[in-house]
């Protein structure tokens, strides 16, 4: 049994996100249910109907959160899962929800993620809290969390393929050019290749503008059957395909013989997500990638298919990703342009999918949108889950 | 002052798959593991071979020669207690026999440093049970 157009999305919906300064009185149950409420109203389907909840808490709680949500929202769902692998859970989830959907468990699922963003320097994990490996042979050379990660990666990418610094600011230029036209966005100044080459460097590589900037806020959306979605408010969004793959542990770049610093597992997450949808990348009229990170969006271009190996800042540099260029990327300006509520962010690129699809997406709509890739990347790259969308089933 | 007291920063826990690789850098020598069952090499240490499974694995002395695979300076910390050596190198390192291992650069500028920077083992004395190992330019 193939995943291939049995579900869709018919409703989503976010909080007004915000920065960590102005959260004093926001809770994560709070954003959660407030999200939750948004999507279901999206979606014009009544809370009991609701009889599966995907639900990521924020990364200080273990993975009970789906049934203390259920607790407060009073939800009975017979489907509970919560994913918790990073910013791979998100589609992860939906693919669960998609096959327990199909399997009969259940028939509409409420999915939802989201956090309150603390002032202050970002929680440490990878010190306190990580498997004993990490603990013992990793954090005790002091790492800096996500951010020399991802250095890792950006650095060993520059030195295997030559890249310059140009292709990295203009990731950040697209989503901030984005960002600026969307209304639930935090960094919404445009800048410059110039701009971003001058803001600070924070982790050699990564300069600060490369570098998500966590924030409030809360998503959610509502997955059902495909035959249910015949008969709702919004033009159904179908689950056409999806893949997930990992190659390492969760943080530590350097471990796993066999993995590619700079071939990540979109390479099969994202055949799989094609082969089930029977589509290519050339079919795609956009893509809305997981990007807490520039470096991100270059090697998922690259390994879904967009362009050559190695090619992807050259590629980047000389294509116009704007909602009406050539190739349209993160046109709701992604996390590098709105801002990253950890669990939210997860299901953000699904949801600019959805918007897409269902020609939502206002003065950023691409135009004649039928087929568009969600991504999402978990744990510094080591696991992807790529979905893939349309608003008819070809 | 022991040195426990002096050193402030985290410490690995010595578990009885890793006891070995501990015991070893403390006699300033640098091993991996390797199975007995299928030849495999792997580092960090575990309970069973990741390629077989095989459970029969012996401490095999490396090189300790190996290139910067890739780095970074770190100049913002996430731990309080490594704030004294900023900026410093945080660094993958491939060794000759295949191994890679996440560890510092030291006895270098950190702007000096470049992927492919030829490199060998040396050992921080911690604490009297953990010697850590670094690497410096050959
Ligand atoms: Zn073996």
């Amino acid at each position: 049994m193939s995943l291939r157009g049995g579900s869709a999305i018919i409703g989503y919906g976010e909080t007004v996100f915000a920065k960590a300064k102005h959260s004093a009185g926001r809770s994560p149950l709070g954003e959660q249910c407030t999200a939750a409420r948004l999507a279901l109203a999206d979606a014009g389907i009544a809370k009991d109907e609701v009889d599966g909840l995907v639900a990521i808490g924020p990364l200080d709680h273990g993975p009970s959160w789906s049934m203390d949500l259920a607790e407060y929202l009073q939800l009975r769902p017979s489907f509970l899962d919560t994913p918790y692998f990073g910013g791979a859970a998100g589609n992860a989830g939906i693919l669960h929800a998609a096959a327990a959907i199909q399997a009969g468990l259940c028939r509409t699922v409420l999915l939802v993620g989201g956090s309150v963003s603390q002032p202050g320097p970002p929680a440490p994990h990878g010190v306190e809290d990580s498997v004993s490996f990490e603990r013992d042979f990793d954090t005790i050379f002091g790492p800096m969390g996500d951010n020399s990660a991802y250095a890792l990666i950006k650095r060993r990418y520059q030195h295997e393929f030559g890249a310059g610094e140009e292709g990295f600011a203009q990731v950040v230029v697209n989503a901030r050019r984005h960002a600026a036209r969307f209304a639930n966005a935090l960094l919404t100044t445009p800048v410059t290749v110039e701009d971003v080459l001058n803001s600070r460097m924070i982790c050699d590589p990564l300069r600060m503008f490369e570098i998500v900037m966590p924030c409030t806020g809360a998503a959610a959306l509502v997955l059902t059957s495909a035959e249910r979605a015949r008969d709702v408010r919004q033009r159904p969004v179908y689950l056409l395909g999806g893949g997930q793959a990992i190659d390492r542990g969760m943080w530590t770049p350097a471990y796993g013989r066999e993995a590619s610093l700079t071939t990540s597992p979109i390479k099969r997450s994202a055949a799989s997500a094609f082969a089930m949808a029977g589509l290519t990348a050339a079919d795609l009229d956009f893509l809305q990638l997981y990007d807490c990170y520039t470096i991100t969006v270059i090697v998922a271009l690259e390994d879904v298919g967009c362009c050559a190996k190695g090619e992807g800042a050259e590629f980047v540099a000389r294509t116009d990703l704007s909602s009406t260029g050539t190739l349209p990327v993160n046109t709701d300006g992604g996390q590098l342009g709105r801002g990253q509520p950890y669990g939210a962010c997860h299901f953000l690129p699904v949801i600019e999918a959805s918007r897409q699809l269902m020609g939502r997406a206002g003065a950023l709509q691409v135009a004649d949108a039928r087929f568009g890739l969600a991504n999402g990347n978990g744990g510094a790259m080591a696991n992807q889950c790529t979905l893939i969308l349309g608003n008819e089933i070809p | 002052m022991s040195f426990q007291a002096a050193y402030q920063k985290p410490l690995p826990q010595i578990l009885p798959e890793t006891a070995g690789f501990w015991e070893a850098t403390r006699r300033h020598e640098l091993v991996v593991q390797q199975c007995a069952a299928c030849g495999q090499r792997q580092y960090f240490p575990r309970l069973l071979c990741h390629r077989c499974l095989s459970d029969d694995l012996a401490w095999a002395p490396v090189s300790g020669q190996g290139v910067v695979y890739s780095f970074t300076i770190i100049r913002q910390v996430l731990h309080a207690s490594f704030a004294p050596d900023v900026p410093y190198v945080y660094a993958i390192v491939e060794l000759a026999e295949g191994v890679r291992l996440i560890a510092n650069v030291v006895g270098i500028a950190p702007e000096q440093v470049r992927v492919g920077l030829p490199v060998k083992v040396v050992f921080a004395e911690v604490t009297p049970e953990v010697s850590l190992p670094q690497f410096e330019p050959v």
